[in-house]
């Protein structure tokens, strides 16, 4: 069992309009684990990632990283927003929005330089997507538009990765490709959290594993509390045929 | 050209470039429609602000419309965060009431002041050399030359400090905010930006130029490139130069400049849709065509490939199985003939070795949608290039 916590989740409850969607959330995520959140849609997952991340003002309770708020802890932290957040026709190349990714560490009014244009090269080397740093983004097909998003948190070299559905519509290479990727940052003790869909792949992809629907069902590793009685509790209906299959 | 001419080209120039900054990020952010409502809705904050210091360029009267600009947008924002209508529906709603009262508050003191609808909706541009800066009895120029002069110059200098984070709150807010650069601060910042460039700009080409200036060069220029800056610099050059050509047309035509300079960017944003090398609408169409034939083509070609047999390879019959029109088959032909991906020997047509590798990638990149492989193909294929 790892002792240090990363991420940790106090009593978290956030509304939108005043209807919650998240619940007196508890929750604490261990260094060095490589965590899938599940849940039916409407669960709250990128809800969840957003408040820990301070895009969202939570109506209660608090959120920490390594034991201090979000606040002072930026640099430590990746995120990686759903493909589908932002306008892929905006005028940029892939090289641009990995830079991106370095503006954290710039702060205000600071431009990038060569320095941040060289760590932006190397990120896009390791999600195989230098031949086209060139491309205007709309250029790039989703799965290709998912690397650069992956490179961008890369560039960031953070401890703790949050990334809300890095697999959606993206083809299976690049499924293959980016799990590698994040299972090369656990071996590297970083801290990975995935919003995931897809159930079947969870034993396959993570090590831990956190059920939630509105309230935190469960969270644990994958090979304690991935089971039956979880995730009937968490999506409502018996799941026990598909996930045997 | 005299000087007074020299003088109106120069504050329109400035104008524009001074609309084109901040209407480029309005149109990457979808939001022209707010430079419309904060250009209606600051009218009663110029007026409030005329009573108070009876001079349209004091900066008093600027900060108190720029004011009302900023109120707009929180007013459109309160209203549709309450999740009841959308939000073109709220900006629909609260600047046509800000206006109003504008418009009521001049009616009502029509006596008193210099002020018109007329004027406010259009601007009087050939008026602006009249209205004078004298600094200790010294003419330094038009008054409204050196009011858009300053606003330009802290726009540039907003710019230059803010381009990364303008570019990346724009892009992509949940990063930004992530970042820590809040993306509300940026956004208030533009829109303050905005509000004041558009009372600035107001008394010279009034409410609905300063909207065209800002939206029609970004618009335009949108069309034109994949890069930022480069989008940026040419919302400038577009709004410079029907700046200066509006004016020479009014000049010609014994018109409204404003209403000239306002055409001449329509006229343009045209001629610009239309041609546009990638963008543009006859682009567009040859790029439809084109992709038409490459489909013919390799429903060809995969015929070919799935056809050993001589009698569904006869040029003659060829029409005949894949069902389509002598023109069409004949075109098709000759584009492989030209390809080299067919042979055609005694009237039996065959695929060679590239037609066969290429019709084998197409199809597994089609099947698979891996573009790795055909990365090399998209160059000459419109087909492969999503």
């Amino acid at each position: 069992m790892k002792n240090k916590i990363a991420v940790k989740v106090d009593d978290l409850t956030v509304a939108y309009n005043y209807k919650p969607v998240l619940w007196d959330i508890d929750l604490e995520i261990p260094e060095g684990v490589l965590m899938a959140i599940v849940g039916p849609n409407g669960a709250g997952k990128s809800t969840l990632i957003k408040s820990i991340l301070g895009i969202l003002k939570p109506i209660a309770g608090s959120v920490s990283i390594y034991g201090k708020p979000y606040e002072d802890q930026r640099s430590l932290v990746a995120y990686v927003p759903q493909k589908g957040s932002v306008d892929w026709d905006f005028p940029t190349t892939a090289l641009d929005v990995v830079k991106m990714g370095t503006y954290g560490s710039l702060g205000w009014i600071k431009r990038p330089g060569l320095k941040q244009k060289k760590a932006a090269l190397e990120a896009l080397e390791k999600v195989g997507m230098l031949p086209f740093k060139n491309r205007q983004i709309s250029q790039l097909s989703g799965g290709q538009q998912q690397r650069i998003f992956l490179a961008r948190a890369l560039v960031q070299n953070a401890s703790i990765y949050f990334m809300d559905e890095p697999f959606q519509g993206v083809d299976a290479t690049t499924e293959i490709a980016i799990i590698n990727i994040l299972k090369e940052l656990r071996k590297a003790g970083k801290t990975v959290i995935v919003v995931h869909h897809d159930l079947q792949t969870v034993p396959e992809y993570f090590d831990w594993v956190t059920f939630l629907n509105v309230k935190k069902i469960a969270t644990g590793p994958v090979k304690d509390i991935f089971n039956d009685d979880n995730l009937t509790k968490t999506y409502g209906i018996n799941y026990k045929v598909s996930i045997q299959e | 050209m005299n000087n007074a001419q020299i003088e109106i080209q120069l504050i329109a120039s400035l104008v524009a470039i001074a609309c084109a900054i901040p209407g480029t990020f309005l149109v990457l952010r979808k939001m022209a429609m707010i430079s419309d409502a904060i250009s209606h809705s600051i009218l009663p904050g110029i007026v409030i602000g005329f009573f108070i210091t009876h001079d349209l360029n004091s900066p008093i009267l600027i900060l108190l419309a720029a004011l009302t600009g900023i109120i707009t947008v929180v007013l459109v924002e309160y209203i549709q965060k309450t999740g009841l209508v959308k939000e073109d529906t709220a900006i629909g709603l609260v600047f046509p009431a800000l206006f109003s009262i504008g418009v009521i508050l001049i009616a009502k003191n029509a006596n008193d002041i210099h002020l018109d609808v007329d004027a406010v909706l259009l601007g009087e541009l050939a008026f602006t050399p009249f209205d004078r800066l004298i600094i200790g009895g010294i003419d330094v120029g038009p008054k409204a030359l050196w009011l858009i002069g300053s606003i330009l110059m802290i726009t540039i200098g907003l710019l230059f400090a803010f381009f990364k984070e303008l570019k990346v709150s724009t892009f992509d807010a949940g990063l930004a905010a992530s970042l820590g650069f809040s993306p509300a601060v940026i956004h208030y910042g533009l829109m303050t930006v905005s509000s004041i460039t558009t009372v600035g700009a107001f008394d010279a080409v009034g409410a609905i130029l300063v909207v065209a200036l800002m939206i029609a060069p970004a618009a335009t220029a949108y069309l034109l490139t994949n890069n930022l800056k480069r989008m940026l610099a040419y919302a400038i050059c577009f709004g410079v130069f029907s700046a200066i050509a509006g004016y020479w047309l009014a000049h010609i035509l014994d018109a409204s400049i404003s209403g000239s300079i306002t055409t001449v960017l329509g006229v343009l944003f045209l001629v610009v849709y239309l041609f546009a090398p990638s963008k543009g609408i006859i682009a567009v169409l040859h790029r439809e065509r084109q992709q038409r034939t490459e489909v013919s083509l390799l429903t060809f070609l995969l015929h070919l490939k799935n056809h050993k047999e001589k009698s569904e390879r006869h040029v003659n019959h060829l029409n005949e199985h894949i069902n389509w029109h002598k023109v069409r088959s004949k075109s098709v032909l000759e584009l492989a003939l030209k390809n080299n991906m067919i042979s055609i020997e005694k009237n039996i047509v065959s695929l060679t070795k590239k037609g066969d590798d290429f019709t084998s990638q197409a199809i597994n990149y089609i099947i698979t949608n891996e573009d790795a492989q055909i990365e090399h193909m998209k160059d000459d294929f419109f087909l492969f290039r999503g």
